[in-house]
């Protein structure tokens, strides 16, 4: 193998692959990225749980292929100077890097003893713009849970159904669910590691090009063009997020988003990072009032609501809030309270695209 | 107001914890050490009859034995040292509400104010000390200033079961004669540079100008010099600022191991200890690490992230996922361990979805059971009670 490629793509290919290999792997070669020279160069990071496939534009002079252990190459191709890059595969798969005056040789492992990640023929294949999930990813990601103990949430679910692309995770704190009109007629339901989840989102651009979802098995992977992500899905029943949606409320305000985010920001500075204070909500019939107090000392933000229920007082963590609220672009939205224990939902005024559940914090009194 | 402090040290303190439930220790030289039958143990803890020899903390055993050929050596059971630092600790806190732990056997208390209960330092301080030899059988000493610095200071001056006052018009006369290596905080490096300086005592430092110090000392050196000068406005802070980060058990097993039941069981029984200390201390982690040691001592650690737990089913479960995942079964393993960290503050009580539908297990009555077993563990002993997993069979 002998290719020629400039060194900012590479890094890019690297940066984008590595977060699919092993640091700490039984066998070296689960540690490496492949390298595979055809008409164009493809970079592989492969642990099973995650694959993805990385393909980029370069003078291939000879093909071939290689693995070279994922973190010393990364460091070696980021500390190049923004060059072209020679990489040439040598006798007993010694590696030739060369960039302007730097030589290195490393050694390097059989490219046809490395375990591609899968490919099949998919059950079912769905096409949409690549912006439309990047959102739908961002909506919901902040929500997934970390307790690898209830495995299951630590996921996203996706699911289409009558048109419709769901997409909702909950940490048992907090749940965020968002859907957007799909154009094929599919039906399907899966849980995707949200790390994995990640990964896709970091990938996808806000761009009217189409990314495709295709599925078979235990497996999901994600195409672009010139990207593939091949993920496992979590195995077991996802909750049934939509019963814990309540249907009647004491209390339901509209207010500006933006501005409640920003009270919201400078509520939280006086409540530290490692002790978690809660932020105590007032909601009369024209104002909310957000106030904390810590050992620190407190805060107070006065923000204009139109309230067409009841006064409530009710304690949030902030950081629950702020997680959903900047996310959402909405100039107005809708926060309907259920009672100062149970749980409250934002929601958008205009369409009904997303939906964010947060339970409150008991207030000692 | 002027301030009193006090600084309350248990004197040899593992071993007279042994002493308590081993009466034949008392008045012969007696030590705990790490391992008494290899001769690389070294002491932990010698009584004071022991201390008539020669024999010092952190002495190996085999110099210890050459010193005193007849002294006893005890293992060391760190679970009940803590659990007797905490009924001194207890004992203390019926003294003031301000108590900083600054070691297992160490605290210092805040007695601002309390002469109206507890009467005058010093005969507060006697009454904590008889207090604390009367109802736990333990000694101490005690110094009496008006900070911390102070305190510890005087705590040292007389050991044991001595009672030390050392205020900061005393500081002259006392404390400036004194050797700078005795001071608190300087060690032998600092001393070192110090003596570069030609500074031998501590009245020496407290004469010379810190400016000249810092260019040796930096930052530290301002602190020095007012410590020198019998000043300390650090307040007595209730939690020591090290305050526990991680709780953990590990146990090198009788023979290797390859089979994952067997392994699962030592988490098990590891993981009721380490519940059992993390309730004990009101700490909830929301990290569980394990670490297996392979026969050949190639050692891994691998974590993962639960939500906040002190229960021993939550911990197990993460550590049988971690173990299943990490575990490379064509190598015996020696030694397996489990810990807890990432405790956090929370002053929230956040409400759950869980409880919210009545889904998952009820966790608080889980801890009420949990908790309830351990007070029968801690009545009856560690064996009397456990899960049925764990019972050995009879072998007849």
């Amino acid at each position: 193998m002998k290719i020629i490629v400039l060194k900012q793509n590479l890094m890019e290919a690297i940066n984008v692959v590595q977060k699919a290999v092993m640091t700490k792997a039984t066998l070296p070669i689960l540690e490496g990225i492949y390298i595979e020279a055809g008409e164009k160069v493809k970079l592989i990071g492969n642990c099973f749980d995650l694959g993805i496939e990385y393909t980029l534009d370069a003078d291939v002079q000879r093909q071939g292929s290689v693995v070279i252990e994922a973190r010393m190459f990364g460091e070696i191709i980021r500390k190049l100077p923004d060059a072209p890059v020679y990489i040439e595969v040598l006798e007993g798969f010694k590696v030739r890097i060369e960039c302007l005056n730097s030589y290195f040789e490393i050694r390097g492992m059989d490219g046809d003893t490395y375990p591609m990640p899968p490919v099949y023929d998919s059950e079912f294949t769905l096409s949409l713009p690549q912006a439309v999930l990047k959102e739908l990813i961002r909506q919901t990601i902040f929500a997934v849970g970390n307790d690898e103990n209830r495995k299951i949430m630590t996921g996203v679910l996706m699911e289409a159904v009558q048109g419709e692309l769901k997409m909702a995770a909950l940490d048992g704190f907090r749940m965020a669910v968002c859907s957007s009109v799909i154009k094929e007629d599919v039906n399907f339901k899966v849980v995707i590691p949200g790390k994995n989840m990640q990964e896709i989102l970091r990938v996808l651009e806000t761009s009217e090009d189409a990314v495709t979802i295709s599925m078979a098995g235990s497996l999901v992977s994600f195409d672009l063009k010139n990207c593939r992500i091949v993920s496992k899905v979590l195995e077991g029943e996802f909750m049934n997020y939509s019963s814990y949606i309540p249907a009647q409320f004491e209390t339901v305000i509209n207010v500006n988003t933006r501005e409640l985010e920003e009270s919201m920001e400078r509520a939280s500075l006086i409540t530290s990072e490692d002790k978690r204070y809660p932020v105590r909500i007032n909601l009369s019939y024209d104002k909310m009032v957000i106030s904390s107090t810590t050992e620190k000392g407190l805060s107070k933000e006065e923000i204009q609501i139109e309230n067409s229920g009841n006064t409530m007082q009710i304690g949030f963590n902030p950081r629950y809030f702020l997680d959903a609220l900047k996310v959402i672009n909405d100039e107005k939205i809708k926060i309907s309270f259920t009672s100062p224990v149970g749980p409250c939902i934002i929601t958008p005024i205009e369409h009904d695209r997303f939906l964010f559940l947060i339970l409150p914090v008991r207030l000692k009194s | 107001m002027k301030r009193v402090v006090f600084l309350v040290d248990m004197n040899a303190f593992y071993i007279s914890c042994e002493t308590t439930r081993r009466p034949e220790l008392a008045g012969i030289p007696a030590a705990v050490a790490g391992d008494p039958k290899k001769r690389s143990g070294i002491i932990l803890a010698a009584n004071y009859e022991a201390r008539k020899y020669g024999v010092k903390t952190t002495m190996t055993v085999g110099e210890a034995q050459k010193r005193c050929p007849e002294i006893i050596l005890v293992p060391p059971d760190h679970s009940f040292y803590e659990e007797k630092s905490r009924q001194v600790m207890e004992l203390l806190s019926g003294y003031t509400p301000i108590i900083e732990q600054a070691s297992i056997d160490e605290a210092w208390l805040d007695m601002t104010g309390c002469e109206i209960l507890s009467g005058q330092p010093r005969a507060a301080a006697e009454r904590i000390m008889a207090d604390i030899r009367d109802k736990l059988d333990l000694m101490c000493s005690i110094g009496i200033s008006e900070n911390k610095f102070l305190a510890k200071m005087a705590a040292e001056m007389k050991k044991p079961m001595g009672i030390t006052e050392l205020w900061v018009h005393d500081v002259p006369e006392k404390l400036w004669p004194l050797d700078v290596k005795a001071m608190y905080g300087i060690g032998n490096k600092t001393a070192q540079l110090l003596a570069n300086l030609n500074i031998r005592t501590i009245g020496e430092l407290a004469k010379v100008d810190p400016a000249v110090l810092s260019e040796k000392l930096g930052k530290f050196a301002f602190e020095i010099h007012q410590k020198a000068n019998g000043i300390d406005n650090d307040p007595v802070t209730p939690h020591s600022p090290d305050e526990m980060k991680s709780i953990g058990r590990s146990t090198t097993l009788p023979e290797d191991i390859t089979d994952l039941e067997e392994a699962r069981k030592v988490i098990m029984e590891l993981s009721e200890e380490i519940a059992m200390s993390a309730r004990r201390h009101n700490k909830k982690g929301r990290t569980v690490q394990i670490t297996i040691k392979y026969s050949d001592f190639k050692t891994i650690t691998r974590q993962t992230r639960i939500s906040p737990t002190n229960l021993a089913r939550d911990i197990m479960q993460a550590g049988f996922m971690l173990l299943e995942k990490n575990w490379n079964r064509f190598r015996p393993v020696r030694l397996l361990g489990i810990s807890i960290s990432g405790f956090e503050e929370d002053f929230c009580d956040q409400v759950s979805l869980f409880e919210q539908a009545n889904i998952g297990h009820d966790r608080v009555k889980e801890e009420k059971l949990e908790r309830t077993l351990d007070q029968l563990r801690l009545k009856y002993g560690l064996d009397k009670i456990s899960r049925a997993a764990l019972i050995k069979r009879d072998p007849s």
